[in-house]
């Protein structure tokens, strides 16, 4: 297929995207995403998802599955039209349960020698802390709407793998490891930077 | 539209943000330019950094016209001025290119809305504050450029794009000359005033 210069589809949110999904006895420990979106059609926005007891159906200050945002309406949006959609979250009775919080503040660290990041969110009586270390070497992916978690995107990032990672909601790091899985036709790490992170809502797909 | 293969051969060679403004006096000539980077990724880290033509005719510039580099991370100014301005005619041509200097800024930050009416960024250094202001801005369209249709030649790049047709350069409150003026990128006539939002530089494979 030839690249078409202009894309035909909508832009729908431009950001970044870090995930962490932690193993612990062959079974989804935690799950958690940050974004921080650029470009939306509900402005501008920070927030994380943290699903600290998946199978719990109950919210913080229970148990660690929460929700943390500057921006409601966007993270609404976002939760509806993406978090929702992929596997790891859709079925988990902790993400129908999770607690919404304000975010009050957050600082994004990236290492100066590229090896570790790290990113921390902070609510009302809560602080989340993200850590990816042992980052390897940036991967450009284009995928179409059949790659993408969506599968109704078309979507555009550059993947950082990280070797280790861990999250942390007030000081307490949550169990698990970074496992491994198939991810647009190779095997990656299950905790990655997803930086400069495009998705475009595809017309029906030529040729 | 993205290629078949969800991952893109080659290497990044930088992500982020790369919004700019170049302004045209009466006579058609640039009056004032300007790139600003907001890095997430680069071999020399991540950071932001402005580059300012307030006088691109004169080598030297002015207080009131100053031609200067101003960021946070000096390896990613070095960077950016080898492998990326240094490669865009428009900027490598211009009289101020090899006597450019960098200082550090004390404060860096964006304000509005990149699907809103406006749109800024803001550095601010010793004795200096430099706003860049996007007005009236246009759809965001998703870019996808083979090198032949980059200002390097040399990459494929992905990125969004949102034109803007009012744009304002200040310095120090100071508003330098010039009005937005129009370009052709990849067959779309566009303007001169621009924000390109999750921007990816890949060097590919056979280069």
């Amino acid at each position: 297929m030839k690249r078409t210069s202009i894309n035909p589809g909508r832009v729908e949110w431009c950001g970044e995207n870090p995930s962490i999904l932690l193993e612990q006895g062959g079974r989804e420990s935690v799950s958690a995403l940050v974004f921080r979106v650029a470009l939306s059609p509900h402005g501008r926005g920070c927030g994380c998802v943290v699903l600290g007891a998946p199978d719990e159906g109950a919210g913080w200050p229970q148990v660690p599955n929460l929700l943390l945002a500057d921006n409601q309406p966007l993270m609404r949006w976002i939760v509806d039209g993406w978090v929702g959609e992929m596997p790891q979250f859709r079925h988990r009775a902790g993400f129908r349960h999770m607690t919404w919080l304000d975010l009050d503040a957050s600082v994004r660290l990236p290492d100066a020698d590229r090896s570790c990041h790290s990113e921390t969110l902070r609510g009302p009586g809560v602080e989340v802390e993200l850590s990816w270390s042992g980052l390897g070497v940036p991967i450009p992916v284009e995928a179409h709407r059949e790659h993408s978690s969506t599968g109704r995107h078309e979507m555009y990032s550059v993947f950082v793998e990280a070797e280790s990672a861990s999250v942390a909601v007030n000081g307490t790091v949550l169990p698990g490891s970074v496992a491994e899985r198939r991810l647009f036709g190779r095997t990656m790490k299950s905790a990655f930077l997803a930086l400069s992170q495009t998705w475009v809502s595809s017309p029906a797909r030529e040729g | 539209m993205p290629l078949n293969d969800p991952l893109t051969p080659g290497r990044v060679d930088w992500t982020g943000e790369n919004p700019g403004i170049l302004l045209k006096g009466p006579d058609g000539n640039f009056s004032a330019m300007s790139l600003f980077f907001r890095v997430a990724w680069s071999p020399a880290g991540a950071g932001q950094l402005l580059l300012l033509y307030g006088d691109p005719n004169d080598a030297g510039g002015g207080v009131s016209a100053p031609n200067l580099l101003i960021g946070d991370n000096g390896r990613l100014a070095e960077f950016l001025m080898q492998e990326f301005i240094g490669r865009l005619a428009a900027f490598r041509d211009a009289p101020p290119f090899p006597g450019l200097e960098y200082r550090p800024a004390r404060s860096i930050r964006s304000s509005g809305d990149p699907m809103g009416t406006r749109y800024t960024e803001t550095v601010a250094g010793e004795d200096l504050a430099i706003e860049l202001v996007w007005e009236d801005l246009e759809t965001p369209r998703a870019l996808e450029l083979v090198p032949e249709q980059t200002g390097t030649g040399r990459h494929v790049m992905f990125t969004v794009l949102v034109p803007a047709r009012r744009a304002r350069i200040l310095v120090n409150g100071r508003q330098l000359p010039g009005e937005v003026g129009t370009r052709v990128q990849a067959g779309m006539e566009t303007t001169t005033a621009f924000l390109y939002f999750s921007e990816t530089w890949i060097i590919p494979e056979a280069v």
